[in-house]
């Protein structure tokens, strides 16, 4: 972004984020002292009177191991502080919340992310069930980062997910994308 | 013993005869929270012989935490085989399936504590 930024990006920025109604967004640097700050204006936007207990739970839970895999596994992160960058977003859809998460992974992790999610987009509720408890037992499989109780966790709560990879000249993103209706 | 509850850790009792967690689990550092908690756990098992009671009522853990509530499960169930009486009640809301869901399934790995599900 360079300092001469017209207004009408920022109108514009302003007008995309209410057309996809994304009711929180944040893309930098991440670390867990700004999760636990983030982590009651989330609760609010995502509680109001018509929203069900039980679904702001699961979008609470999805956003939290989202955040959390940004924190751990991004493979950007500042010079500074070290903290680790990304974005995370929420948004209302008609039936629900829409919870989005981009950084950049570290080549190599590419292809267990993608065995791992692969694998869990095929199954359903009551064998997820059945892999939590047992990865819970058994501990993480070997080489494993971010392939243990997280995604699964994550998988239990949403009723659809979605990811991606792209290459980009910041470095290889990884995608996921959680509906929770 | 009591941990004050914070915006990402639950209350936390420990007596000579009873155990209350309460609140939401999702610390910034798991094992920085859970050790002193496990240990003022088995200090406090280890002040009496008489029953003990448990009671946990999560409306949300992470992951994470999930790994630490295995733990003291485990640890409370190896103290039960041990031949301590142990109770275990599992709090759930009515409206709270995930929480319903977890409190079954940690059930599944205990036969010595009685174990109850607890609708509140």
């Amino acid at each position: 972004m360079t300092k001469n930024t017209r207004s009408d990006e920022t109108v514009a920025l302003h007008s995309y984020m209410q057309e996809r109604q994304t009711l929180f967004c944040y893309s930098g640097p991440m670390n867990e002292e700004l999760l636990t700050t983030m982590s009651n204006p989330v609760k609010h936007q995502i509680s109001d009177k018509e929203t069900q207990e039980a679904l702001s739970r699961r979008v609470f839970g999805v956003f939290i191991e989202q955040a959390q895999n940004i924190i751990r596994y991004s493979h950007h992160k500042t010079k500074s502080s070290g903290d680790s960058i990304g974005t995370i977003a929420i948004s209302v859809i008609e039936d629900g919340f829409l919870i989005e998460a981009v950084n950049v992974i570290a080549p190599e992790k590419r292809a267990m992310l993608q065995n791992t999610l692969s694998e869990l987009s095929t199954k359903d509720q009551e064998e997820l069930r059945t892999l939590y408890k047992q990865r819970l037992r058994d501990g993480p499989p070997d080489n494993s980062v971010g392939a243990g109780l997280g995604f699964i966790d994550m998988a239990r709560r949403v009723s659809k997910f979605e990811f991606d990879f792209k290459n980009t000249e910041e470095g290889d993103l990884f995608i996921y994308r959680g509906w929770v209706t | 013993m009591i941990f004050e509850a914070t915006q990402r850790t639950p209350l936390v009792e420990i007596e000579s005869d009873r155990c209350l967690v309460r609140g939401e689990c999702y610390p910034e550092n798991i094992s920085e929270w859970a050790d002193p908690v496990m240990q003022a756990l088995d200090e406090g098992l280890n002040q009496s012989e008489g029953a003990f009671t448990v009671d946990v009522e999560l409306y949300y853990f992470n992951s994470s935490s999930a790994k630490f509530l295995f733990d003291f499960f485990d640890f409370l169930e190896g103290a039960s085989e041990a031949g301590r009486k142990i109770t275990i009640n599992w709090r759930y809301r009515s409206d709270d399936d995930t929480m319903q869901e977890a409190g079954e399934d940690f059930e599944e790995d205990l036969s010595h504590c009685c174990y109850n599900l607890v609708v509140i």
